[in-house]
């Protein structure tokens, strides 16, 4: 590929997906709708706090077996947000690429950074164009922290491309029903990022327990579930110990109860 | 029917060069240097929001001096042709002498048969890592390209700054160091340039992908220990 100049007319301006368009490449490229989707399954829950957000997610990927124990189902979109998926690993995993790289594009061009919404807006459009093109759904979440208006803020999706903010906690995959239960429960305004990763972590660890599809944490394998905090210092990930201390702790007041949650334990 | 002048063909060349080369004089002047850790870019520039120094990639910054909107279109160029490389391929096959080639190539092939020449020069900067050593590309207006290792100088100013900064150097230094010589090897024996008119792009890492950052004039007044 030569340089990419353009006349003022036919300028795509700083969108990276007209760019692509314009050199002939389809990011969402329509594929037979027979076809099956194959690794998908999840939970990821974000949760508000009083400075920032919390994201916690399951690392399975499963098809009609275990497709993968260790997948990473949230990343940083930019400095001062996390995207989060759930549905096809394949799409997810591309719609994740291309939600960083939109960002990043907009931003280098424009020598600014889109605002949290913005951002929020532009992928309703990217779910839009994967899921109606393809049977390779996904649904994202969007969790950030917004620099205009120095809070966090977490924005879910439906199939297709609509786009919702929440003023609590929002969960995505197959394991929601767990994990917001939970959540639902659990939630208090204002909360501190410490008391967020508590309830976050042990919604997870619900819907572990509860749906086949989404992966708990794996003792055996020392392989646990992501923890996310974005705030005013932006993205940062816990370390793979502290995801286990938080975990181990979970379980050992679980065995303590002989598995029943609830009451003053949860 | 009227005939079309002759002109030879040296004479063309001579008489776009000049073209070019008084349009960029019209402008202020950058340097780029290698400091001990990283990359600088100083360019003189009393806008504050109409840049001459941008982030390109993770490892790759872009510079550039005369008509703005000349080398800003170039920049743009840049930054679309290594957004789509990295994301067809890898980040780590976008490369700064692959994009210094296609700058040098466009240049020339304007520079000798468009309307006008461009009136700029350019800088493509490149953290290394690893195989990829740290380079600055510097391209003129006609397609020249020269790889400097140290230092390079652009703009209609460019050889009496050039000669200020060698003289002045030994070796890389540390940030504020280079950044100081920079700063007084742009400026002259007969003035100082506020820190308000200073344009500051480094590439350094930081334990992050991304390793470009502009310096705020906080930071320059307290590099430059003033």
């Amino acid at each position: 590929m030569g340089l990419p100049l353009f006349d003022v007319n036919n300028d795509p301006g700083a969108s990276f997906q007209a760019l692509m368009a314009s050199q002939g490449i389809d990011l969402f490229a329509p594929v037979d709708a027979s076809a099956q989707p194959s690794a998908h399954a999840t939970t990821v829950v974000a949760v508000r706090f009083s400075g920032g957000v919390v994201l916690v997610a399951d690392r399975q990927a499963t098809s009609y077996k275990i497709a993968s124990r260790d997948t990473r189902k949230i990343e940083a979109a930019d400095r001062f947000s996390a995207v989060a998926i759930s549905g096809s690993a394949a799409a997810g995993l591309n719609f994740i690429r291309v939600a960083q790289l939109a960002f990043e594009h907009y931003e280098k061009l424009m020598d600014v950074t889109l605002s949290l919404e913005g951002k929020a807006n532009y992928l309703s459009t990217l779910v839009r164009q994967n899921n109606l093109t393809t049977p390779f759904t996904v649904v994202p979440m969007l969790a950030g922290f917004d620099n205009n208006h120095h809070i966090g803020r977490v924005f879910e999706y439906d199939a297709a491309g609509g786009c919702y903010e929440r003023s609590d906690y929002t969960v995505i995959g197959s394991g929601t029903d767990f994990a917001d239960t939970t959540l639902r429960l659990g939630f208090k305004d204002a909360m501190s990022s410490d008391e967020a990763i508590a309830l976050a972590c042990l919604a997870v660890y619900e819907a572990g327990d509860n749906d086949p599809s989404t992966g708990g944490p794996d003792f055996v394998r020392g392989i646990f579930p992501i923890i996310v905090v974005v705030d005013a210092q932006g993205f940062r990930e816990l370390s793979g110990e502290e995801s286990a201390t938080r975990f181990s702790a979970i379980r050992d007041r679980r065995i303590s109860t002989q598995g029943r949650a609830g009451g003053d334990l949860r | 029917m009227s005939m079309p002048y002759y002109v030879s063909p040296e004479q063309q060349v001579k008489d776009r060069a000049e073209f070019a080369q008084k349009g960029i004089a019209r402008g202020r002047s950058l340097i780029g240097a290698v400091f001990s850790d990283g990359v600088l870019i100083v360019a003189e520039n009393p806008s504050t929001s109409l840049n001459k120094i941008s982030e390109i990639y993770d490892r790759m910054a872009f510079a550039g001096v005369g008509k703005y909107n000349e080398y800003d279109r170039l920049r743009e160029a840049g930054i679309r042709w290594a957004d789509s490389t990295g994301f067809s391929y890898s980040r780590e096959d976008v490369e700064a002498r692959a994009l210094a080639n296609y700058y040098a190539q466009h240049l020339g092939d304007i520079f000798a048969e468009g309307q006008k020449p461009y009136e700029v020069e350019i800088l493509v900067a490149q953290l290394g890592i690893r195989q990829t050593p740290t380079k600055l590309y510097h391209i003129a207006y006609e397609g020249t390209i020269t790889d400097e290792l140290e230092f390079a100088v652009l703009g209609g100013d460019a050889d009496a700054i050039r000669e200020r900064y060698r003289v002045s150097t030994s070796g890389a230094g540390d940030l504020s160091g280079t950044l100081q010589r920079a700063v007084v090897a742009l400026s002259g024996p007969d003035r100082q340039i506020r820190s308000s008119d200073l344009e500051i792009g480094i590439l350094q890492d930081a334990g992050t992908r991304r390793t470009f950052r502009r310096i705020t004039d906080g930071e320059t007044d307290r590099l430059l220990g003033r």
